[in-house]
């Protein structure tokens, strides 16, 4: 009996001790007079570690605003953001203010569980100034109301076509003009040794699956610059006289034969279709293919160009326009403003923070606060320039915000930074000399050229209604087949499987992005 | 008269036991909340489910919708063939290596090689996908994997491994089999340990060969958890791998790659639709269910060993 | 050991059919060895790859040691969470570990007494919810309704019951031999005292290889402290590993570097070997309870 006593003991205690043990749980919401904001935001790098209890911004947010911040950093991919949203949407876990991407925001706007902002616009004149513009504003708004801020999360047209100067030169080939052009050129790339190492190694171009959020469906964005040659970049043609799925214009099947083409005659990396991205990024690196799209800042800064530098020290990546298609239709791809929403829970509202996060919001956006999220303070992580321009200093302590301890302190940097203006790019990508072969580069002047090429300008093609699951699979598995051969790739086949994709629901997604786009004024 | 002795026995037996009892209470009660309350709120499979703030039985009923909606999937029957060709696929080839790897160790008389084995075997399991993707691209990637560099040697064409309908199921079963066959032998290993060793001796003085040693001592004395296992993975027939195909799939390959989970991860999860993936995982349970129910019963008519 | 000294005296006189067996299992354990060890030995070198490495994958797993470049784990184990990571993750496991045991002990010993009343009671009742896999939210719901989210025990108590677990062990307890459970009830002791003074010490291997399942879960569980733990100093290993992996991808965000001059791939493979430490490090431990003929020693004894 007494082993069993003691054993029960020991069981109930452990159990209960499992509950209990957690630290920080039931912290005691003291009132004291602050506004207590508990926040889920977008880490500038979540790894290295979360934003540093003696972040000098929360002693002013508590000091100056009464404000006692409790930030807290989400997932760093995509999918588990949503998933994590999505989870605390249904177990009615959301913080007072976070971010969510537009579907969620669509169906928490629909459960009522975000608060009306559309005075809140008002309360932050500066931040309004500065980054919501009308169709900022549209973003967010629906049946005339605002239910959250559109900020903006990526640099505009930052990507490119990019092409291995160094191996035109070898071959003693021209910068290509047209896809005929680019054709032959990949043809080359492929079959004449451009490297000159005497092995059958490389290919004319690279490319991986990337579909962005509705506007780059499948076989996406890596793949935007051979669509651009035959008008069909983007899931959606936007034009007033001529809206619809690009799927369904004729050019679209001129695209498949040449891409087919490409995959037929081997000058395509056949591992395209399995690449992930940093396959992807690595096989560049390494010489295998010539030819392929990138985004500025992977491929020319100093981190991820030095690879490649070790590996070709004569090798030389440049950005060069679009080809030019049959009808004379190019474009690197569809430009997109690519917003994220920030929301104020409907909780938060009801308790009346909605002015103090607004406080908060504005504070960030310029002046002081914008300074110390996107960069820390002055002389303890950067240090001004002479052309004003914050530089990351060189500390023991690790305290620059570009070193180990100093990242941390600016993880708030998406809550600030508006991705256009001079004193963010110029501090973001400075210049730098190779370190191998000691070239002066800059991933600025890239990201200039790739923003000077041609590019699809569209509102609101990211923000168009998303295909059911069934569609979705239905159309990429399509594609896909008919690259790799399952489906035979014939005018008569390609027609079929359309009116197959119309019988999926293809029409009536139309209709619903038609209708969408109308309301917003998206046409063109 | 009967249901008198009936129940005077059955207080004598809880009398008898009550220590037992006392035992499992707690387990029991953990057991309730955290598995029979979630499947109390699974109840939102039947509901137009938004969130919680507006309370479980506050979501409008919508009986049978979300269902519908998966049984009338135009993918439907795919799934259902994709995900029981993997799931069966595995039990086909993963089960008997791992209990060969076990008899194998077991049996080995080179004693560096049983302990290298052994120690090695279980590490594939701690490989994550994502690395085990690696490994599969620089074996099989048509530009420069391994295999089809040497395909390529000897004057063949380059395949698409990942790509092809016809080979990835091989890839998925093998790469799932290599990964956790070491894994899954240690229960096996466990079983053996626990063999009589007289037994061997007897047999031997018998003149009994290797052979017979394993086909009538080793194999049935590890029956019982081989039951188990086998019987306890019928019950999850539909759950057929979701983070090895997430990894390994793509567009090119849905047609024979797409399961029950990856099709609820981008219908359910990411559209925030809790009700219909919810409804997925109830009718997976049903049918694995009749499936265990009915597996169970055919067992122990046939070789006495069970479930219950 | 003195058993196993006689089994292989006495297999000294080896038949025609005991050699082709012997041969045979060698050259399986041969070729598992190898194609074991071969990827994992590919992985091995590929975290020590140096960022300038060029060649082909096969070069890459041939290279000199003193080409080795130990950047991914210092970049690992500089980083600033881990320590904290680490921690969190080691309590997880171990106050997981012991819930666990102490939960599954019991269900599987009941289920293995032949003639308990409500037996059959007892496996459907632990059989349903592990057929019914409810999925993430009905379990969030009630995490959220009990208050347990930020709450480390979150990650272990929903699966600290684990079905598959509880019959494995069952099927264990159930073939030690039927005449030790009577001579210990004839000698008076309870059933509890029956499971400690008989079960226990007899059924050491599957314990601890049952205790290793458990620990192997709740430390690579990534998808339920995802969920369920927001504040980010409560965030164990998988979690950081998580992100550190998708940060190595996402360098176009990203100008300054953290992770020294490591390339994304060593850092992968060397993150392998950080969610493999618990398990390297008790398997040896375990593997010594894992000898022959421990039950039959006991019964003669």
């Amino acid at each position: 009996m007494k082993t069993k006593r003691i054993m029960m003991t020991v069981l109930l205690s452990l159990l209960a001790l499992s509950f209990v043990f957690a630290e920080g749980q039931a912290e005691t919401k003291t009132d004291n007079g602050l506004t207590h904001i508990e926040m889920w935001y977008n880490a500038t790098q979540t790894e290295v570690g979360p934003l540093p209890d003696d972040w000098v911004g929360y002693d002013i947010l508590r000091d100056e605003f009464g404000i006692e911040l409790e930030a807290y950093s989400l997932p760093s991919n995509t999918d588990d953001q949503e998933v994590k949203i999505r989870a605390a949407m249904a177990a009615d876990e959301l913080p007072d203010f976070f971010v969510a991407s537009r579907a969620a925001f669509l169906d928490l706007v629909k459960a009522g569980m975000v608060a009306d902002v559309t005075d809140c616009y008002a309360l932050m004149p500066e931040r309004t100034a500065i980054m919501f513009d009308q169709d900022a504003i549209n973003f967010t708004t629906i049946d005339g109301r605002s239910y959250g801020f559109g900020t903006p999360s990526v640099i505009v047209k930052n990507e490119g076509l990019v092409i291995r100067k160094d191996w035109l030169d070898n071959l003693g080939l021209e910068i290509p003009t047209t896809i005929d052009e680019l054709y032959d050129v990949m043809y080359a790339f492929t079959y004449n040794d451009p490297d000159g190492n005497g092995k059958n190694d490389t290919y004319g171009f690279g490319a991986f699956i990337e579909t962005g959020s509705g506007h780059e469906i499948y076989p996406g964005r890596r793949f935007q610059p051979l669509l651009g040659a035959f008008a069909s970049e983007g899931t959606w043609d936007m034009s007033a006289d001529n809206f619809g799925l690009q799927v369904r214009q004729p050019e679209y099947y001129d695209f498949m034969v040449v891409l087919k083409k490409m995959m037929e005659t081997g000058v395509i990396d056949p591992t395209w279709m399995a690449y992930k991205k940093d396959d992807f990024r690595a096989a560049w690196k390494q010489g295998k293919f010539g030819i392929f799209r990138e985004q500025n800042s992977a491929l020319h800064s100093e981190n991820n160009y030095a690879p490649f530098d070790k590996n070709f020290p004569e090798g030389e990546l440049i950005v060069i326009d679009p080809p030019v298609g049959p009808n004379g239709d190019s474009s690197v791809g569809p430009a997109v403003r690519g917003l994220r929403i920030w929301c104020v829970s409907a909780d938060a509202a009801a308790e009346g923070k909605l002015e103090k996060i607004c406080e908060m919001f504005e504070w960030m956006g310029a002046g002081e606060g914008y300074i110390l999220c996107g960069w820390g303070q002055e002389g303890i992580n950067f240090y001004y320039d002479e052309a004003g321009i914050p530089v990351s200093l060189d500390t023991d302590a690790q305290l620059g915000f570009g070193q180990a301890v100093g990242q941390t302190y600016i993880q708030l940097r998406s809550m600030a930074f508006n991705y256009a203006s001079d004193l963010e790019l110029v501090s973001r990508y400075p210049s730098y000399n190779a370190p191998t072969s000691g070239k002066p580069m800059s991933s600025l002047e890239t990201l200039y050229d790739m923003q000077s090429r041609k590019w699809t300008m569209t509102n609101g093609q990211d923000s168009m209604p998303l295909p059911t699951t069934d569609l979705k699979t239905f159309y990429e598995q399509g594609i896909a087949e008919f690259l790799t051969g399952k489906r035979e790739l014939t005018k008569d086949n390609w027609t079929k499987w359309v009116a197959e994709l119309d019988k999926m629901g293809a029409t009536a997604w139309e209709a619903e992005g038609k209708a969408y786009a109308e309301a917003n004024s998206y046409l063109i | 008269m009967k249901s008198k002795d009936y129940f005077t026995k059955l207080g004598k037996d809880l009398n008898r036991q009550k220590s037992i009892y006392l035992l499992l209470f707690i387990p029991i009660v953990v057991y309730f909340i955290f598995k029979y309350i979630p499947i109390w709120n699974a109840q939102i499979a039947f509901r137009n489910f938004k969130s919680v703030r507006y309370g479980i039985l506050g979501s409008t009923w919508v009986g049978l919708d979300n269902f519908k909606e998966f049984v009338n999937s135009y993918y439907f029957w795919t799934l259902i063939r994709n995900t029981l060709m993997y799931s069966f696929g595995k039990i086909i080839f993963s089960l008997p290596l791992s209990i060969m790897l076990a008899i194998a160790i077991y049996e080995c008389r080179v004693k560096w090689l049983r302990k290298t084995v052994q120690t090695l075997s279980y590490l594939p399991h701690f490989l994550s996908w994502v690395i085990m993707y690696g490994i599969i691209l620089s074996l099989f990637s048509p530009s420069d994997g391994i295999v089809n560099d040497i395909i390529k040697m000897t004057g063949g064409k380059a395949v698409d491994f990942l790509t092809n309908a016809k080979a990835f199921p091989w890839l998925v079963i093998f790469s799932d089999a290599w990964k956790e066959m070491g894994w899954s032998a240690i229960i096996f290993i466990a079983a053996l340990m626990g063999i009589d060793v007289s037994l061997f001796e007897a047999a031997m003085v018998e003149g009994a060969n290797s052979w017979q040693r394993v086909k009538y001592i080793t194999l049935p004395a590890i029956r019982p958890v081989i039951v188990t296992v086998l019987l306890l993975k019928l019950g999850t027939i539909f759950e057929a791998g979701f983070g090895q195909i997430f990894m390994l799939y793509s567009p090119a390959v849905y047609s024979v790659g797409d399961i029950i989970d990856t099709w609820v991860y981008r219908q359910g999860l990411l559209d925030g639709r809790f009700g219909l993936a919810t409804a997925a995982g109830l009718f997976k349970g049903f049918i694995g269910m009749l499936l265990l129910f009915a597996s169970n019963y055919f067992s122990k008519k046939v070789s006495e060993s069970s479930l219950f | 050991m003195g058993k196993k000294k006689t089994t292989e005296s006495v297999a000294v006189r080896l038949t025609a059919a005991d050699r082709t067996f012997n041969v045979i299992i060698n050259t399986i354990m041969g070729i598992l060895l190898f194609i074991i060890a071969l990827p994992l030995w590919s992985t091995i070198t590929l975290s020590f790859r140096p960022a300038d490495f060029i060649g082909t994958y096969i070069e890459g797993m041939f290279m000199a040691p003193w080409n080795w470049s130990f950047d991914a784990y210092k970049s690992l184990l500089g980083n600033n969470g881990f320590l904290l990571a680490f921690t969190n993750s080691l309590k997880i496991l171990v106050y997981g570990v012991a819930v666990a045991l102490l939960l599954t002990i019991p269900i599987a010993y009941g289920l293995s007494i032949k003639d308990l009343r409500g037996k059959k009671f007892l496996t459907i009742y632990i059989i349903i919810p592990y057929v019914f896999n409810v999925g993430i939210v009905p379990t969030y719901i009630l995490i959220a309704k009990a208050g347990l989210t930020n709450n480390l025990a979150s990650v272990f108590l929903p699966t600290c019951i684990s079905t598959y677990n509880c019959l494995i062990m069952r099927s264990f307890f159930e073939g030690i031999p039927g005449e030790l459970r009577e001579s210990a009830s004839i000698d008076g002791c309870s059933e509890f005292q029956t499971l400690v003074k008989i079960m226990l010490p007899l059924s050491k291997a599957i314990i601890m290889t049952i205790g290793l399942y458990y620990g192997v879960q709740f430390w690579n569980d990534y998808f339920r402290p995802m969920l369920y733990l927001t504040k980010d100093y409560l965030r164990p290993l998988p979690i950081l590993l998580r992100n550190i992996l998708l940060a190595a991808g996402m360098n176009e965000f990203v100008e300054a570097n953290a992770f020294g001059n490591a390339p994304v791939e060593a850092i992968k493979a060397a993150s392998v070997f950080m969610s493999a430490i618990p398990m390297v490090i008790a398997y040896p431990f375990i593997q010594k309870y894992f000898t022959k003929g421990t039950l039959a020693g006991s019964v003669k004894g």
